[in-house]
């Protein structure tokens, strides 16, 4: 006998439920998270985890090699560095500075872009005309210049580099947001809106950001792996952070004149970095791929 | 045509007017003397100073100072560095084609592999080839270019021994300088060991080049492969593969054209990142280039020449990139802006 439904029940996941569905589908962008929430753990929690004051010298131990060598010890597990200090803890603190004013910065110059872009993509005529060539020819640019140029005005520091690189990020999001509110100030649900008599603080509150999020967090992984990059080459040019605050970047160059013969004081904070950058841009790709493939179901 | 010309000049010359303001402004805000960060001198007694000021203008209005600091721009007297006290403009044109030419090696290392791997990656996409080039790709954009750069010295230089840590050209070869690129200037040398002296600047140029093209080939990979794959499923491809023609003749007749246009604009963006990229290498294997010169200048606190260095960089850089802009928008014009530069 035929059977009929009369309830058609249907499975109807949220826009960001079919991000996440599309997500873990792909094996190494769960990795890349795991390994990103790893990070943002240390950032948070690098206090409690840390065995060791980062800047603690204990000059009965130099330059003591990593526990898995012959001669290392289980009490350092990465060893220690050329001052005695513990080089976990001091990792610990380095992704911490690095990763979570990464974060920060990051965080800023979204913020302030995506402000400027909005300004720009809504209004029409000669100011937003202006603000739009100049920005995209400064976007031009090198990072590095402009943090060079910042950190000669108002000297050394992890502040100061911080503000360069927000001052370097911003373009490319004023760019990403005036395109797309552009696009989308021509589509007839904004129409919509305007004959509803809505302002244009309503149009960009309630209709415009709302569908511009994931472009955000894309575009924001994107500048996290480049801010991280950046923190950190200042940091290794002796531009950024300066000798109390651990950073990766810094305490990397701090180590290379014992890099012959303790290779590892190298290794590791350059690793560290590496595998940040790299999961960011693992889970990057992946949301990327995610949200292309829900827009073509 | 004419028009948009006019509009991107236009636009070059508003950017560079702002540059050169902001570097003039720079001589303010920079700490410690104006005098001193505007003319690169310090002045030893008061009779001195006075007499600086005059010639500099600083005791008059602050545009007749702008004015007079563009004079000078224009006719090449850049001021002396503060540190060296040698002409600046002298010592930009020694190290400003020493970048020039690593940037271009390395920039057509990265076009030369970038864009194939890319095009073979994009036709036959979610195979185990592209499936290594995209691998490829990722994990060697996120590798930090300083701890590359060491890693590569470790290998090549500390351990194997194969290659030379620093420098241009061994100083055994007594190279003159004419042009500033080491590899035509050698060419061009009346010197006895012409081919040996080439092959150790051969030498020297490879760890510098491989480590600055890495991170530029593999956004190259992607950005290709993005594109192609964008291309290859629009549907005249589907219409020219109903008609009967292979892969290979819609590829080279329709896909390698049509796609090589859109990244065009997206590669002029990569000129910023080659040139930072070029600035910390260089510090590292002492390239003698503008990046590690103006890296000195400011460990020196040689205010006049992180001046200048800046405006000299960020002009040609800008003007690169505008140009590329203009011309990828002439040859291309059916595209909508907006478009341009989002694969």
């Amino acid at each position: 006998m035929a059977q009929f439904n009369l309830y058609q029940e249907e499975f109807h996941p949220s826009p960001v439920m079919h991000i996440w569905l599309e997500f873990k589908r792909s094996h190494f962008a769960l990795i890349g998270s795991a390994i990103l929430l790893l990070f943002c753990a240390i950032a948070i929690l690098a206090p409690l985890l840390a065995p060791y004051d980062p800047n603690v010298q204990n000059t009965n131990t130099i330059l003591l090699p990593p526990a898995w060598e012959g001669n290392g010890s289980i009490s350092h597990i990465f060893g220690t560095d050329a001052l005695g200090r513990d080089v976990f803890s001091r990792t610990l603190y380095g992704c911490r500075v690095t990763f979570g004013s990464s974060i920060f910065l990051v965080l800023i110059a979204a913020t302030i872009g995506v402000a400027l872009g909005t300004f720009a993509g809504i209004n029409k005529g000669i100011k937003s005309s202006i603000l739009n060539h100049l920005l995209d020819s400064l976007m031009a640019v090198p990072t590095l210049l402009i943090a060079i140029i910042i950190v000669a005005i108002l000297g050394t520091g992890l502040w100061n580099s911080m503000w360069a690189i927000i001052l370097a990020l911003i373009p490319q999001f004023v760019h990403q947001t005036r395109t797309f509110v552009r696009e989308e100030m021509k589509k007839d649900y904004i129409l919509l809106d305007k004959l509803d008599g809505a302002g244009s603080t309503r149009i960009f509150w309630s209709s415009i950001l709302p569908s511009m999020f994931e472009l955000l967090v894309v575009q924001s992984t994107l500048a996290l792996s480049v801010a991280i990059i950046d923190i950190s080459a200042l940091g290794f040019l002796n531009l950024g952070a300066q000798s109390p605050v651990v950073e990766l970047g810094a305490s990397l160059s701090q180590s290379l004149e014992v890099a012959y013969s303790a290779p590892w004081l190298v290794a590791l904070p350059g690793f560290c970095i590496f595998l940040m950058v790299l999961s960011i841009n693992i889970v990057g790709e992946g949301l990327r791929n995610a949200l292309r493939n829900r827009l073509i179901h | 045509m004419l028009n948009l010309l006019l509009r991107y000049i236009n636009l070059m010359v508003l950017t560079i007017a702002i540059l050169v303001i902001i570097s003039f402004s720079l001589a303010y805000m920079f700490p410690g003397d104006t005098l001193t960060n505007i003319s690169g001198i310090v002045p030893q007694s008061n009779e001195q100073r006075v007499a600086l000021e005059a010639v500099f203008k600083l005791d008059r209005s602050i545009f007749v100072q702008f004015w007079y600091y563009l004079e000078n721009l224009i006719s090449g007297d850049w001021g002396v560095s503060s540190s060296s006290q040698v002409s600046l403009l002298e010592e930009i044109s020694i190290a400003f084609p020493a970048t020039i030419e690593l940037i271009t090696y390395a920039l057509l290392v990265s076009i030369f592999v970038g864009i194939p791997l890319g095009f073979i990656g994009g036709i036959w996409h979610h195979k185990p080839f592209d499936f290594g080039v995209v691998t490829f790709s990722v994990v060697s954009y996120s590798f930090p270019v300083f701890w590359l750069a060491l890693i590569f010295i470790t290998i090549f230089c500390l351990q194997l021994g194969y290659l030379p840590l620093s420098g241009r050209v061994n100083f055994l070869y007594d190279i003159p300088h004419s042009s500033g690129f080491i590899l035509w200037d050698i060419m061009r040398a009346d010197i006895p060991d012409k081919k040996d002296a080439f092959l150790d600047a051969l030498r020297h140029l490879i760890l510098p080049t491989a480590s600055i093209a890495l991170v530029t080939t593999a956004i190259f990979i992607r950005f290709t492969r993005r594109s192609i794959m964008d291309e290859m499923n629009k549907g005249y491809i589907e219409a020219a593969k109903s008609r009967g023609f292979t892969t290979k003749q819609i590829f080279f007749k329709h896909g390698l054209r049509n796609s090589l246009l859109p990244i065009l604009p997206l590669m002029a963006m990569q000129i910023s990142t080659l040139f930072t990229n070029a600035m910390v290498v260089e510090t590292i294997f002492s390239w003698p280039g503008i990046g590690n010169w103006i890296i000195q200048a400011i460990y020196q606190r040689d205010y006049p020449a992180i001046r200048i260095g800046m405006l000299v960089v960020s002009v040609f850089v800008v003007t690169l990139t505008i140009t590329i802009e203009f011309i990828s928008r002439a040859i291309d014009p059916a595209r909508d802006k907006f478009q341009r530069g989002a694969v």
